[in-house]
């Protein structure tokens, strides 16, 4: 059986994606963090060291540090290693751009704290045009 | 966003369609972010890197793929009026003794990089372009990439950036305008976080400390420390560095220090808030110790100069070196922009750290190459934290002498 919670949210970067969500409440660089090649998560002592980002919604609180995110993020979608669409707590500028330049869906504000709704693991779709997410839980 | 008939048409394809793509990128990175409109950018600092990812096992389509973009745009000139610096990587890659690098890497940069000089890009091969010569003035609008350079320029200089990445930069600078948001207006320029500084910082590694503590509390916000001295050059850079490393920050303030926070209250627009977190002398220690994962002391590269040394930290190692020598497998190495090395040469410390067995290296930083590296000592807390995962080195986090006395022992030997 599957129950389907649809959550209200603010389109940042258009589009619409859906994938197995890979959730964290912490924050990310790209750049440094990231390896674009695998991936990865090779940040020690991250929540999602050794995680791989390839076709996952990432719902985490915001990008932070390097300025070479989004080239990271191309670097990523050229390998096919990149994340499908993104759920942000909180906007950073570079997640923002990375995501314009690379044309991955991301969305923000939603009406439920994605912390509490989303596990690591769920079906989500992520529909930044009409500003919903959609998560799929199944036992 | 209101576009003038100009921008209008320059994203509808009048200009071709490389611009036409900058400009979509402007508008809508502007959008998302709530800008109303452009606004002319009086400088800008890029990155035009080749990715290090050769000798990683990347395709070589996505290396032609993202290299070719770079090409195409400076096959563009900066926009008239603008002062664009930018910054290559690697170009000296080949004298150094790292052969997990690919050739071709230098190969390929040194192509890009002779293309943005015909762009009209001034190459400052340097992540500190405000120590050698990009100085913005106060209140002037820029665009740039380099986190770390990012906060320096609004902070330290009160220069107004927003936390550029390389393709809005570029874009920025052959289009001669910006989205205005963010730290671009007054009004987001006030503290969000109160940060009250009881500990004694007697070292740049030490303000770098305490931007690393202060970054990962601050998130995007803008912290305001409160009850510390003025730093040196060398201690803003560490502890904008730092912030930016643990954080998402674009700018701080220093109460009595910075442009813009003559006062507790300036820096907060008002009245300061009552909430604040201290850091103590515990504090400080508590964060060198969160960053250092040592399981044995023997060291094999020691690093100097993240971000990128001044000429003052390279004439200090010079001098903790002189008449030294680094102890034999451990390879020290000071990081810098040519400019500054050139100056090195000519005073003489050049001669001084080789002769120790050190190098002064240019243009990069080990956490953009490949290199063995098991044991890293550094005064960098953004090296130590990035070394981490992209080396997959141990680290230790220490003020320059203690480094240099790990380099010529061949051992750590603690910050005493």
């Amino acid at each position: 059986m599957s129950e389907v919670l649809e959550i209200k949210a603010r389109g940042v970067t258009k589009g619409r994606a859906a994938g197995v969500a890979l959730v964290a409440d912490a924050t990310l660089s790209f750049w440094g963090e990231v390896d674009p090649v695998t991936g990865r998560v090779i940040a020690v002592g991250h929540p999602l060291e050794g995680q791989s980002l390839k076709g996952r919604v990432l719902v985490i609180r915001s990008t932070k540090g390097s300025s070479a995110t989004p080239m990271v993020l191309s670097l990523a979608q050229l390998e096919g290693t990149a994340p499908v669409a993104f759920v942000n707590l909180e906007v950073d500028s570079l997640a923002a751009l990375g995501s314009i330049v690379n044309r991955i869906p991301m969305v923000t504000d939603l009406e439920r704290n994605p912390f509490e709704v989303i596990r690591t693991g769920d079906q989500v779709e992520v529909d930044a045009d009409c500003g919903v997410v959609r998560v799929r839980y199944t036992d | 966003m209101e576009l003038t008939p100009e921008q209008r048409a320059t994203l509808e394809g009048a200009r071709g369609p490389f611009l036409a793509q900058c400009m979509r990128w402007l508008v809508e990175w502007g959008e998302v972010m709530g800008a109303r409109r452009l606004i002319p950018v009086a400088n800008t600092h890029v990155l035009l890197p080749v990715p290090n990812l050769m000798a990683r096992g990347a395709s070589p389509r996505t290396i032609e793929t993202y290299v070719g973009g770079l090409k195409e745009a400076c096959r563009h000139r900066i926009a008239p009026g603008c002062y664009c610096t930018v910054h290559t990587l690697f170009l000296t890659l080949d004298e150094l003794d790292v052969p997990e690098n690919a050739p071709d890497q230098v190969r390929l940069q040194r192509e890009v990089s002779e293309l943005a000089t015909l762009a009209g890009f001034i190459n400052t091969f340097t992540c500190v372009p405000y120590l050698v010569g990009n100085v913005p003035l106060k209140g002037q609008i820029c665009a740039w990439t380099e986190s770390s350079a990012v906060v320096y320029a609004n902070s330290i200089l009160g220069a107004r950036t927003t936390r550029h990445g390389n393709e809005s930069a570029l874009a920025a600078s052959l289009l001669g305008v910006v989205p205005e948001f963010g730290v671009l207006l007054d009004e987001n320029r006030k503290g969000t976080l109160r940060v009250e500084v009881s500990a004694q910082l007697s070292s740049p590694a030490d303000w770098g400390a305490l931007g690393y503590f202060a970054g990962k509390l601050a998130g995007l916000g803008i912290p305001v420390f409160n009850g510390v001295r003025r730093p040196t050059q060398e201690e803003a850079k560490q502890l904008c560095a730092a912030l930016a490393t643990s954080g998402g920050v674009s700018m701080c303030h220093i109460v009595g220090a910075t442009p813009e926070a003559p006062t507790l209250g300036a820096a907060f627009h008002g009245e300061a808030p009552a909430e604040f977190v201290v850091f103590t002398d515990h504090t400080l220690r508590q964060t060198y110790a969160s960053l250092r994962n040592f399981t044995g002391e023997e060291i094999d590269t020691v690093i100097l100069g993240c971000p990128h040394a001044s000429l003052r930290e390279i004439a200090e190692t010079a001098e903790l070196l002189r008449g030294r020598r680094v102890a034999a497998g451990v390879r020290l190495w000071v990081d810098t922009a040519r400019g500054i090395r050139a100056y090195a040469d000519q005073i003489g410390y050049t001669a001084i750290i080789e002769k120790a067995g050190a190098r002064i290296l240019c243009d990069t930083c080990p956490t953009n190459m490949r290199m063995a590296a098991q044991r890293i000592v550094t005064n960098g807390f953004k090296q130590a934290h990035y070394a981490r995962g992209m080396l997959g080195a141990e680290v230790i986090v220490a003020e320059t002498s203690a480094c240099v006395r790990a380099a010529i022992a061949g051992r750590w030997l603690g910050d005493e």
